[in-house]
């Protein structure tokens, strides 16, 4: 073949080989590397998406004292768990105990009297039920019937005033343990003490409302605010369940259960923190509670919240 | 017979060489020219080969992925609740000055990764952890910005892990190289967090600049965008059609196209008028012997398809040698990504086509020659 003796030819192939090798090194495409750990996916078919933000589930208890006294024994540490009804700290009761033991003599001293009452009404009643006879018998004048028969009304009448003044004086013992109860505090409910600021010798004055005795929270159940574009409000179904995951860390999931939806459509809350901020966007709230999961979160965090949305529509009215 | 043909064609060495390097400098022309053209518009959409997502999510009014109106915060959330979405993450996108270590200014193209999943992030990294974007002003830069005459300005050699730079006044440290695609406004990326990015830029109302998003499995990515611009309001693009709409938009807003098409169509013309010329002239010079060859008894036919097999040999030579200077320029220019390349494969058999088209012109001014050829002629003169 003539041609392949010209060096064109073999120029011309030289060049179509260099338009493979350039066309082949264009197109080694880097595939996508996908995210590097797990993105926020919703778990449901239908969902409504929103981020939120990690809150204690109830307001925090402030612990107060009963009255200003000084601190006698505290019985819980920063972090104990309580139970309803278990001892918090008791105030000095020094002078309540003097004042039970006084009143427990007086209570003491009328019974002694009680006693006395007894044994001359016996006597009176004696001494009432001889002259009767002996009046009957002409021996006894009707005068000095009478008069044993006057002594021993009295005699009873001042025994039932000693019995009725012994029952106001145990009266007087129970009110005063009342008084002793009331010196020890006992949580309100079940809880951790989040703060203890008091300790044994001090004065349980209370103080300004910033600052607490003791400060009585629950974490064992979370709860997560959170917040749904007003444009989508219309999609979330009433009490619907949803899912959260820790911002960053998709994989770590907590079921939420519906506890409200706030009625009052808020400002959205920047994080930026800028006060000169304009904001053309609210939210409907949502909140909903969840227990302490396995892994660590902490009061403040944020998170990717899935609602599921019902499967029916809302009626679209015209 | 053919071969007869091929032997008074390269029997002429001037003419063949004439044919030969005005074909291969006409494809030279249209190839090279077009290769730039392509070359400079891929950069104009290489936003989606530097952060890649399946659909992205801009503003109702964006046309085109270099664009930025911003969204409102919880447009991600809106996008997430489409059915048939996968997963949807913000990315900030905008044009920042930066300050080098000599004090001057540089412009960068900030772009703010979703902290958690960090999605769009750059496909090939050279030195660092992605990961660590996430520590406070951690940066990942390309291999462009950190040269010397960018922010390596004043280093005296180009920026690496762990040195520092300034944006809006508050330090960037760099925790990473990579390499991305140049980009058509000739800024080098800087990749940092969404929250970091919004920290370095200056402060608006709305920030959200792009979503990035995926479709579930199995779900055609087409149908999941058509469904989010439904539900949400927004402009939804797969990235075949977020590139068609920014080239739409470089075409309708930019002389670019027109004075690049003019060079190819410039090229096409000057191989039509030398290979033309040159090849009536070599049928003029050969019409004694193509007399004689139809006075022995070629038919026209037969004579046609010599001055064909002629003229199509000159061009697909041609065409090879022109071509492959295209490709030795691209290749040389490869490693410095300047001016830009990109060879289209089409582009190639479209090129090879015109040429074709143009050495079938020449030889149809020649054939009609030889057709109206006496065969008397051979005896005259």
């Amino acid at each position: 073949m003539i041609l392949f003796k010209r060096i064109s030819v073999w120029l011309a192939l030289l060049g179509v080989g260099a338009v493979v090798l350039l066309l082949r090194g264009q197109n080694a495409k880097v595939p996508n590397p996908g995210p590097v750990s797990e993105p926020p996916r919703s778990p449901y078919a239908r969902t409504v998406a929103s981020t939120g933000l990690i809150e204690a589930s109830r307001e925090n208890v402030k612990i107060a004292a009963p009255r200003e006294g000084l601190v006698k024994r505290v019985f819980v540490k920063v972090g104990t768990a309580v139970k309803a009804g278990d001892p918090l700290f008791q105030l000095d009761d020094r002078e309540v105990q003097a004042r039970i033991r006084l009143l427990q003599a007086q209570v003491q001293s009328l019974r002694s009297q009680s006693a006395v009452d007894e044994a001359l009404i016996a006597d009176l009643d004696d001494q009432s039920k001889r002259f009767t006879r002996l009046g009957r018998e002409q021996v006894a004048t009707e005068d000095e019937v009478k008069r044993r028969e006057y002594s021993l009304a009295t005699a009873k009448a001042r025994a039932k005033a000693t019995l009725s003044a012994t029952a106001a004086a145990e009266e007087a013992v129970r009110q005063a343990s009342t008084d002793l109860d009331i010196l020890t505090v006992r949580a309100p409910r079940d809880g951790y003490l989040l703060q203890v600021n008091l300790r044994e010798g001090e004065s349980a004055a209370n103080k300004s409302s910033s600052e607490s005795l003791m400060l009585l929270g629950d974490v064992d159940t979370y709860q997560v605010r959170a917040e749904v574009d007003e444009q989508d409000a219309v999609l979330i179904g009433g009490e619907s369940p949803a899912v959260a995951s820790l911002k960053g860390h998709s994989d770590l999931r907590m079921p939420l259960r519906f506890v409200r939806i706030e009625p009052y459509v808020v400002p959205k809350r920047s994080l930026t923190g800028d006060s000169l901020e304009r904001v053309d966007t609210r939210v409907l709230q949502i909140v909903y509670a969840f227990d302490r999961p396995a892994f660590p979160v902490y009061v403040g965090q944020q998170v990717d919240v899935f609602i599921q949305r019902p499967q029916t529509e809302p009626a679209k009215k015209l | 017979m053919f071969l007869l043909a091929l032997k008074m064609l390269l029997g002429d060495r001037a003419k063949y060489w004439m044919l030969v390097g005005g074909l291969a400098f006409s494809s030279l022309l249209m190839t090279q020219q077009y290769s730039v053209f392509q070359g400079l518009l891929s950069w104009t959409t290489s936003h989606m080969r530097n952060m890649r997502a399946s659909i992205w999510i801009v503003e109702a009014r964006v046309d085109q992925v270099n664009e930025t109106k911003a969204m409102r915060d919880t447009d991600v959330n809106r996008v997430r609740s489409v059915e048939g979405v996968d997963f949807a993450v913000p990315l900030f996108q905008g044009v920042l000055k930066a300050r080098a270590q000599d004090g001057s200014d540089k412009m960068i193209q900030m772009i703010g990764l979703h902290s958690g999943t960090l999605y769009g992030r750059p496909p090939r990294m050279i030195a660092g952890d992605i990961t660590q974007l996430r520590l406070p002003n951690a940066v990942i830069i390309d291999t462009v910005a950190a040269e010397v005459n960018r922010l390596g300005a004043g280093m005296g050699r180009p920026l690496r892990i762990g040195d520092a730079f300034e944006i809006n006044d508050r330090e960037a440290r760099v925790v990473g190289i990579c390499e991305t695609e140049r980009h058509f406004f000739g800024y080098p990326y800087v990749f940092s967090s969404y929250d970091q990015a919004l920290q370095y830029a200056p402060r608006q109302r709305k920030m959200l600049s792009m979503i990035l998003a995926e479709p579930k499995p199995g779900l055609n990515e087409a149908d999941v965008a058509q469904r989010i611009m439904k539900e949400t309001g927004l402009r939804a693009f797969t990235v075949p059609q977020l590139e068609k709409s920014t080239l739409k938009w470089v075409w309708a807003n930019t002389g670019i196209p027109i004075s690049f098409l003019t060079t190819i169509i410039l090229g096409f013309v000057v191989g039509v008028a030398v290979c033309g010329q040159t090849f009536y002239s070599f049928v003029l010079e050969n019409l004694r012997n193509l007399g004689a060859l139809k006075a022995m008894g070629a038919s026209n036919m037969l004579l046609a398809g010599m001055l064909l097999l002629q003229s199509m040999t000159v061009g697909l030579i041609g065409f090879g040698i022109g071509i492959g200077m295209t490709a030795l320029f691209g290749l040389t220019i490869a490693k410095s990504g300047q001016p830009p390349f990109l060879m289209d494969a089409a582009f190639v058999f479209e090129a090879l086509a015109a040429v074709l088209l143009i050495c079938a012109l020449a030889a149809l001014f020649g054939i009609r020659r030889v057709a109206k050829l006496e065969p008397a002629i051979v005896f005259r003169g």
